[in-house]
């Protein structure tokens, strides 16, 4: 894992903003506020996947079942993805 | 010149898999095959994974590897299958969740995957294996025909999601072929199986790849959620 945990929220952030896609602005991502349609989005996780596996060296899934059995879709804008996947770095 | 194809085979240590393999090898594609058990195939545009289709960890690990190696992924042949010939009230539970997690879960496990490569490269062609025992609705092999009928139906529902993305997603129904599949099945059944086809006869795997190569065609970019069986079987 490149950082150290100190930094890890913050790196993890910084590599959503930069997998958004270009002219993206805002905060939300997906929903009723977000950014993206549903295609946008499996684009976007699809590379936010490789993204981390390069960054992080970790094989993750994001649209996992613990994900979608949320109250909250962890896929809603930039802070829930951020610590969404930070809590799957850690385990 | 066109870079040859990187394809990616599931089921490939036997039967029409197997077949599958040495079919595009032939024609010159990079192929990465995968199974339970070791492939007899060596070829230097050969990777072979030794994985259950239904191990999910296994399955995005042996894509994200395929990707990292070749860049791409152009077409992806969902052909791992097992079957079970028996009455469904003498099958066991255990029989249909193996034959769901091989047929049904397997699919829909690679075609994920490799969804997510083939829309971030903006094409790509997902073959998906069904059979004439749906449509046919044979007895005795209840469970089987249900786990193809599903990965029917998720083809077809599949093909709408992965249209705008220029992903195709089709599925081809091979007839009986004389591979391990079928072998415990009584030659009297067999017969009268072939005898409902309009062309009475074994399939081969050179009718198989026939169809695939029409679905990996680049002119076959308009056609998705297609159901195509052979010998003249219709759905």
């Amino acid at each position: 894992m490149s950082g150290n945990e100190k930094t890890l929220p913050e790196n993890v952030r910084q590599l959503v903003l930069q997998t958004l896609p270009t002219g993206f602005t805002g905060e939300a991502i997906f929903g009723a506020a977000g950014g993206l349609d549903s295609l946008g989005l499996v684009n976007f996780l699809a590379d936010l996947e490789y993204r981390i596996a390069e960054v992080f060296g970790r094989e993750i899934v994001l649209a996992s079942e613990r994900a979608m059995s949320r109250s909250q879709s962890p896929f809603r804008d930039v802070a829930a993805l951020t610590d969404y996947i930070v809590e799957l770095l850690h385990e | 010149m066109t870079p040859p194809r990187i394809i990616v085979i599931t089921g490939t240590s036997r039967g029409i898999g197997l077949g599958l393999a040495e079919h595009h090898l032939g024609r010159g594609d990079f192929v990465c095959g995968c199974s339970r058990a070791a492939s007899p195939l060596r070829h230097d545009r050969y990777s072979h994974y030794t994985l259950d289709v239904a191990d999910e960890p296994a399955v995005v690990a042996m894509v994200r590897s395929v990707v990292r190696t070749h860049g791409r992924i152009d077409g992806l042949l969902n052909n791992a299958g097992i079957a079970s010939m028996n009455a469904a009230l003498l099958s066991p539970a255990a029989t249909a969740q193996a034959i769901f997690a091989t047929n049904f879960h397997g699919t829909f496990l690679f075609s994920r995957e490799i969804a997510k490569a083939m829309v971030r490269q903006k094409s790509g062609r997902i073959v998906n294996f069904t059979t004439v025992a749906t449509p046919l609705r044979l007895e005795g092999e209840s469970l089987y025909a249900a786990s193809k009928a599903a990965v029917e139906s998720f083809t077809r529902v599949l093909a709408r999601e992965l249209g705008p993305a220029g992903v195709t997603v089709n599925a081809v129904g091979p007839t009986p072929i004389p591979t391990d599949l079928i072998k415990s099945v009584p030659k009297a059944k067999m017969e009268a199986l072939l005898a409902r086809q309009a062309i009475a006869r074994f399939g081969a795997v050179a009718d198989v790849a026939n169809v695939v190569e029409f679905f990996l065609a680049p002119a076959s970019d308009f056609i998705t959620g297609q159901i195509v069986y052979l010998g003249g079987v219709s759905g």
